[in-house]
């Protein structure tokens, strides 16, 4: 292959696409900025709201407070401000006026003093996310509280120890470690980093192939004395270059927006090393290859531009697949998962960030298979103009 | 020097262009004339090498081109159909781009593109963007990018096709330079005058088939016709009823 000429090929399209300042925004701002910022939102909204839950007075709605004035009591003496409900507890859930509503029911006085169970209705939604469930956990133990201290007032009436009913004592063990806990919420940061890698890449694969055949500069290029393998070898370079400078650019982001995640009212705590980072670029840069490729050959097949900017833009869907695989359901690791691309760089940054070591024979593979998989399709990507068909847009 | 020698191509059931022959002697200015869809850029298409002919071959200076395209393509400047450029470099660059893709050494594709400037007249624009080039400027530029090897065989499809007429003056004058250093030019168009005004020999070309060639006047006196569009039209077969 003619080196020489793959370096012009390759330092044209790097100058030129630098030179176009949406390129450069939608790669670095986009694909680098986004995926950080956006998290540091969505976690510290997420956690701001749920403390506020906690910490705020519990205001409660009960209906027919008169049944149940002990009850009452015990309730207000534990700092909860009870209300009247206006309308019926089904709509002020439904409309979400309130988290929950608490309803005595109308024989509880009397069910109660003669030491019958005594019913109370909690109205909630179930599916209600985050500070929702904070208030019903809330009210729940405060009731579970009251019951208790009255069982145990009752048996002790009648001489029985209240230990008799405690059958069984259960003791928490978590071994959720504080580089797990962060882990849980950070399974996206996979996700950003291929994503932004994809994003860096799309518009010079479509630039490089389908922009010139529609700018009608594809011809007279490959009437140079220039094997076409070689002037689209140059192309792809640079369409890799602009993929893995976006790569680096969205660890850079998410190193320095470290500081201003919540990790540590979560109880967390995050390693990103410059070793993690260094092992996080190694299996995520043969990966570059691989989408500049698949982005070159579909923008190949592309009649236009705009076609191409469609059918790449669906590409972005790929990587989210085993990123939301992982995120929904925990995945036992096998040696061979790390051969698959995308996949095996999901893997293997998770466990950094759960705080594991990870082997290098796991790491090797992620490599030499996303590595194998880029090089077969850069082939094809590059071979793909061979054929008359790929020249013309007429 | 360029030799055809009966070249076909089809695309689908469509014979595009079927067993044409000609020659582009050195020194002389050779036009392929030819309406619009009778095979023009097809033709030229095989002759420079971007697409393969069904049977026939093309020789450039004796250098075959579907054997040997890359040597070949060093032989021959090309300005084809298609003449984009990149809008986000100058027009330096977009020649200094062609030429280094030509192998040429820095040096000489500097003293080459100013040659080419002056020649073509592009002092006022070469160290712009060629975003909003007019049709002209647009022109000077991909025939100079074409043209930065200073090759012996020059072949241009339809050059002066939206050209104004002092672009147009500018283009004739310097393919009549050209031919004065001995070059071999072969061109394709549909217009006449064009033709009449540069061409020493015409092939002219109809429904994929040449139908006759030689000089202007040896054309007029085998049909009989006072003029060279007279000729091309009762070479052709007559006005088509459309």
């Amino acid at each position: 292959m003619n080196l020489r000429a793959l370096k012009t090929v390759f330092f044209k399209e790097v100058l030129e696409n630098a030179r176009d300042k949406r390129t450069v925004m939608s790669s670095i701002v986009m694909g680098a900025l986004f995926g950080p910022i956006l998290m540091v939102i969505i976690m510290n909204t997420t956690i701001k709201m749920q403390q506020d839950k906690a910490e705020q007075k519990l205001e409660v709605p009960v209906i027919n407070q008169a049944g149940a004035a002990h009850l009452m009591d015990f309730l207000s003496a534990q700092d909860v401000t009870l209300q009247e409900l206006k309308g019926s507890p089904e709509e002020a859930i439904k409309n979400k006026d309130h988290d929950v509503v608490l309803a005595i029911a109308d024989d509880f006085a009397e069910d109660f003093s003669q030491g019958r169970p005594a019913k109370v209705m909690l109205y909630h939604d179930g599916s209600a996310k985050g500070a929702a469930k904070v208030s019903v956990n809330r009210l729940r133990s405060l009731l579970n509280a009251y019951d208790r201290s009255i069982g145990t007032q009752r048996l002790q009436l009648r001489g029985i120890s209240p230990n008799l009913t405690n059958v069984v004592m259960i003791e928490q063990h978590d071994q959720a470690t504080k580089e797990s806990r962060g882990a849980m919420l950070l399974t996206v940061l996979p996700y950003f980093l291929i994503m932004g890698l994809f994003m860096g890449s799309m518009y010079l694969a479509i630039d490089t192939t389908a922009g010139e055949k529609e700018r009608k500069s594809l011809e007279p290029l490959f009437l140079n004395p220039v094997k076409r393998d070689t002037v689209l070898a140059g192309k792809l370079a640079a369409t890799v270059a602009f993929g893995l400078l976006t790569l680096v650019l969205t660890l850079v982001a998410f190193k320095l927006t470290l500081p201003w995640y919540p990790f540590e009212k979560l109880g967390m705590r995050f390693n990103m090393g410059m070793q993690v980072m260094m092992i996080m670029l190694l299996v995520l840069a043969p990966l570059a290859l691989l989408a500049g490729a698949i982005q070159t050959i579909i923008a190949a097949f592309a009649q236009s531009y705009r076609e191409a900017q469609t059918y790449v833009g669906l590409v972005l869907i790929v990587p989210m697949i085993p990123s939301m695989l992982l995120m929904f359901m925990p995945i036992k690791e096998q040696l061979w998962m790390m051969a698959v691309p995308i996949l095996g760089q999901n893997l293997v940054i998770n466990e950094l960030m759960r705080g594991d070591i990870v082997g290098w024979d796991a790491i090797g593979l992620v490599i030499a298979g996303t590595l194998i998989m880029g090089l077969a399709l850069a082939w094809i990507a590059v071979k793909l103009y061979n054929r008359e068909k790929m020249l013309f847009t007429d | 020097m360029i030799s055809v020698e009966n070249i076909s191509k089809s695309f689908g059931e469509v014979t595009a262009v079927d067993n044409v022959s000609l020659q582009a002697p050195d020194g002389k200015i050779t036009a392929l004339l030819g309406a619009n869809g009778a095979g023009k850029t097809t033709s030229m298409r095989m002759i420079y090498a971007l697409i393969k002919p069904e049977g026939g071959q093309v020789l450039v200076d004796g250098i075959n081109t579907h054997e040997d395209p890359v040597a070949a393509r060093a032989r021959m400047g090309v300005l084809p159909d298609a003449r984009g450029l990149y809008k986000r470099l100058t027009a330096r660059e977009n020649i200094v781009y062609f030429g280094r893709l030509q192998g040429m050494k820095e040096a000489k594709i500097k003293e080459r593109c100013e040659e080419l400037v002056d020649r073509l007249g592009m002092g006022a624009f070469i160290d712009r963007k060629t975003e909003g080039f007019s049709q002209g400027q647009r022109v000077k530029v991909a025939i100079a990018r074409a043209l930065i090897h200073d090759p012996q065989n020059i072949l241009l499809d339809e050059p002066t096709n939206g050209l104004d007429v002092m672009s147009t003056r500018a283009i004739r004058r310097f393919l009549k330079e050209q031919r004065s250093l001995g070059k071999c030019i072969l061109f394709s168009s549909h217009v006449m005058q064009e033709v009449s005004a540069v061409c020493d020999e015409i092939t002219i070309i109809d429904g994929g088939r040449i139908v006759a060639s030689g000089s202007e006047d040896q054309l007029r006196d085998k049909t009989g016709s006072e003029n060279l569009e007279d000729a091309f039209v009762s070479l052709v077969g007559g006005e088509k009823v459309v």
